[in-house]
């Protein structure tokens, strides 16, 4: 039997009516975890994240000792999936909650980097005390890279980076992508642009 | 909801029909014609190549 089930039987009988209901949960999105593609893993674990903090979660140190769901069902909500829900509560009572979690399971830390180099021991479970690891994971950090639009030299204006896309009837998201905007007007190809713009002569 | 990709959409980049190209959001325009760069917020950049205040609108297109 693995492990990560034995952490989760009963300890005693009448405590089985309790852990029954989130046993189901806790297996239903384990398996689910397994079969899907997550975005929110990482080889980690996983992360979870508001504009304010990242919430790490490491389902082989999770004991099931139930203080997060059971203080902030709102966030923490093993039943659902994903069970975690960064805008179920303010950050505040998100950084209380996870502080109170008995096992590295659970870690926070600030998306601002320079705020965790002076975090207090009395914030148990922040990743520098917890899982010193994550202090140098990156890639929690919210990327905000401005939207690339080049105005080329008489020819069209080429957009690059993450942006929404419309055009007639069509509504797209473009994801770190590149696209070619017609700005002489001649393109077969509108509004892209197919490159006549050399042989008429544009000048803009 | 989480929002765990990093790649949020910056900027919203609108084909307008029969006009200009509007961008708005987070970006950067470079010309590289007239070498400048700026960042503006929002911008309608010519697409009939009529405009008279080239890469920007000036409505000529109408005319």
């Amino acid at each position: 039997m693995p492990h990560f089930l034995i952490t989760i039987l009963p300890a005693e009988k009448k405590d089985k009516r309790q852990y029954s209901k989130y046993f189901k949960a806790c297996l239903n999105n384990l398996i689910r975890s397994l079969m899907e593609k997550d975005e929110n893993h990482f080889s980690g674990g996983k992360r979870y994240r508001n504009k304010d903090i990242t919430v790490y979660w490491k389902p082989s140190a999770c004991v099931h000792a139930s203080y997060c769901y059971r203080e902030l069902i709102e966030v923490f909500d093993p039943s659902r999936r994903p069970w975690v829900d960064m805008e179920g509560a303010s950050t505040e009572k998100i950084i209380e909650v996870v502080n109170l979690c008995p096992t590295d399971a659970l870690a926070w830390k600030w998306n601002d980097e320079e705020k965790n180099q002076d975090v207090r021991a009395d914030q148990y479970n922040h990743i520098k005390f917890r899982r010193p690891g994550l202090m140098q994971d990156k890639n929690s950090v919210i990327e905000e890279t401005p939207v690339s639009v080049k105005v080329m030299i008489d020819g069209p204006v080429v957009l690059k980076g993450d942006f929404e896309l419309t055009y007639g009837t069509t509504k797209k998201v473009v994801s770190d992508g590149m696209i070619s905007i017609c700005r002489c007007g001649v393109s077969d190809h509108q509004p892209f642009c197919d490159g006549r713009h050399r042989k008429t002569g544009f000048n803009g | 909801m989480e929002e765990n990709n990093n790649k949020k959409p910056q900027a919203i980049v609108e084909v307008i029909e029969f006009g200009p190209l509007k961008i708005s959001g987070n970006f950067i325009i470079k010309d590289l014609k007239r070498n400048k760069e700026e960042s503006p917020g929002e911008i309608w950049l010519c697409r009939c190549g009529k405009s008279n205040n080239k890469p920007y609108c000036d409505d000529s297109h109408k005319k």
